[in-house]
């Protein structure tokens, strides 16, 4: 079994690596989301109070400033936005990768190459574990650029992180990938064409990216959109990323943890099942 | 019941599709070892089907198979790691180079990495693409397309393989090729299916053949036990209009010739075609004839027989999959 999702891993990879023009656009584009995105909007800034204000003393707007502040860390656990939206960044751009599972196992059905792996002597989860996997290895990579896009661009890691706050973070946001991908590849197997994936990533990554606390703290959120994000994956992995990254207290971490996963499992499991069902009843 | 002497044996298979396409209605048939046996039958009389259940790609829906004396649907795997398959549409991954998708095939067959580039580079050179392994294979023309499909499929020495219309949209030397290739094989032991709607290439390559139209296999037997049962020559007489074509037949019918209508022909059966032409050619006397020839005994002749409708029709394309084929054939 790993056999042969070794096999079929490298061969995503090499693929990937091979087509050179789609490798610099995938590298490039978290490095422009997170100047250009992460630059332009900076809450911060656009809340800090001016200067000074006619008619009010300097100790007032100091009073003013001091509020301002202790309501952003209050909400970002930061007083820089930049900060807070890169790290959630990170966890965006995993549920934006999701998709190319969908994306190859399409191209394998319509070109013939998913008969070739179906004939082959191989247990044939393989075949989906490998379009996982390679989007887990995919979004490795890319989150380590990003990151140090982010450090570079100002990015504040919280004091004294460690190399297990790291491998932490990157547990998770693998985890989150791997849960998108599996309803991406759930999706494919079934599907004929590829539109309806494009089409799928058009309708969800936007929604899960805004229900979530990925961009936007939850607590400021209407009490409806709170339930919604209290059910996301996306802000169980951003609310447990920014904890130990940028060291923002989240509320309860070992339930957010067990959802994380349990989602994932489900989801890993559903997905895998549907899909050796689809192979297996032709 | 499993028959010992069959390495591939169907046993009243069914399949229906889900869009309720009874593709295949009760397709029986035996394989012996070492000997190449052809699945000949115009499109859609079950051909890919079949081959796509003896392969495990697909469920049958009724019967059973064995290949190599394993079940196709209960021991699948087993039946994956002795079988090639040369399947009708292309199935390399074409932003890999030759090698690769030789070596990966090499790989998922179990070979460890040292063995597999070995044989990966001597079934490349045995297809002559050693010189092209190195390129991506979209840049390759379709012959060498086909032959990469057959290095995919004989990287791991299969027993026995199957080749669903190997010679389909191949050039004349190409196919020349291809069957040198497969009578090779054939000496080398291995045991081969073949399907093809071309009836010169089952005659000329097929230890037996099995006719199969409309799901149903209509006769078995070699080459020649199957043109024996047309019991002579053909004799294909078209008049200028088709009104003649009664009056003709009861000429000919009352000098006590075998003789049938079909597709706006009158065909006369003769033992030897040369002995009763000049006959024949008399009798019709002033009846306006557009055109007439013979026809030695054939498998083409043989499918009309049984079914009454030629081999070869016209067979509707995926449009997705026909324009890829075409973009990667243009080159």
């Amino acid at each position: 079994m790993m056999g042969a999702t070794l096999v079929l891993l490298v061969r995503e990879l090499k693929k990937w690596f091979g087509r050179k023009p789609v490798l610099v656009m995938s590298l490039l584009t978290p490095v422009l989301w997170i100047a250009l995105f992460g630059k332009s909007l900076n809450l911060t800034n656009m809340l800090m109070p001016p200067g000074s204000l006619e008619g009010i003393s300097p100790e007032m707007m100091k009073v003013i400033e001091q509020m301002v502040t202790s309501r952003l860390i209050e909400l970002f656990g930061t007083t820089d936005y930049f900060t807070y939206i890169s790290s959630g960044m990170l966890v965006v751009f995993a549920v934006f990768q999701g998709m190319f599972s969908g994306i190859s196992i399409i191209f394998d059905k319509r070109l013939g190459y998913m008969d070739r792996l179906l004939v082959a002597p191989i247990p044939r989860l393989s075949i989906w574990l490998s379009k996982i996997l390679a989007v887990a290895v995919r979004v490795t990579l890319l989150s380590l650029l990003l990151l140090a896009v982010s450090l570079l661009l100002g990015m504040n890691l919280k004091d004294g992180i460690g190399f297990l706050d790291l491998l932490a973070s990157w547990s998770y946001i693998i985890l989150l990938a791997m849960t998108i991908a599996s309803l991406y590849a759930l999706l494919s197997f079934y599907a004929d064409n590829q539109e309806i994936v494009f089409a799928a990533g058009n309708l969800l990554n936007l929604p899960l990216m805004f229900t979530s606390s990925a961009m936007f703290p939850v607590e400021q959120m209407p009490e409806w959109l709170q339930r919604l994000a209290s059910a996301n994956p996306v802000t169980f992995a951003a609310d447990l990323v920014r904890y130990h990254l940028i060291g923002r207290p989240v509320g309860d971490y070992s339930a957010e943890l067990v959802k994380l996963v349990v989602i994932a499992l489900v989801m890993l499991v559903i997905s895998g099942w549907a899909s050796l069902r689809w192979m297996n009843n032709r | 019941m499993r028959r010992e002497e069959c390495t591939v044996e169907a046993i009243n298979l069914e399949k229906t599709y889900r869009n309720g396409v009874k593709a295949l209605k009760g397709v029986s048939f035996c394989i012996q070892r070492g000997e190449i046996f052809s699945l000949l039958g115009p499109n859609g009389a079950g051909k890919t089907t079949t081959v796509k259940i003896l392969s495990t790609l697909i469920k049958p829906s009724g019967g059973t198979a064995y290949v190599g004396g394993y079940n196709v649907v209960d021991e699948s795997l087993k039946v994956r790691k002795i079988i090639g398959i040369v399947p009708q549409d292309l199935t390399a991954d074409d932003e890999m180079t030759g090698y690769d998708n030789v070596y990966v095939q090499a790989r998922l067959h179990g070979l460890p990495r040292n063995e597999a580039k070995k044989k990966t580079e001597e079934v490349l050179e045995f297809m002559g693409l050693l010189e092209a392994a190195n390129r991506k294979t979209r840049t390759y023309s379709g012959g060498m397309r086909k032959r990469l499909e057959i290095a995919m499929s004989l990287v791991h020495s299969p027993q026995i393989l199957f080749l669903d219309e190997p010679t389909l949209g191949l050039d004349v030397q190409s196919r020349r090729h291809l069957w040198d290739l497969i009578m090779k094989l054939k000496r080398e032991g291995t045991t081969i299916l073949l399907t093809t709607h071309y009836m010169e290439e089952a005659d000329a390559l097929s230890d037996r053949i099995a006719i199969i139209d409309l799901g149903k296999v209509v006769a078995l037997g070699s080459p020649g036990e199957l043109k024996a049962r047309l019991g002579g020559d053909r004799i294909y007489i078209k008049p200028a209009f088709n009104q003649d074509l009664t009056s003709i037949k009861e000429k000919l019918v009352s000098k006590g010739y075998e003789v049938s209508i079909l597709n706006g022909e009158v065909i006369v059966k003769v033992k030897k075609a040369e002995d009763s032409l000049f006959d024949i050619i008399n009798l019709l006397g002033d009846s306006k004839i557009s055109s007439l020839r013979i026809s030695k005994p054939n498998l083409e002749d043989v499918f009309l027989e049984l079914t009454g409708r030629k081999l070869r029709d016209e067979e509707p394309l995926d449009s997705f999959k026909y324009r890829i084929h075409s973009m990667r054939v243009r080159k």
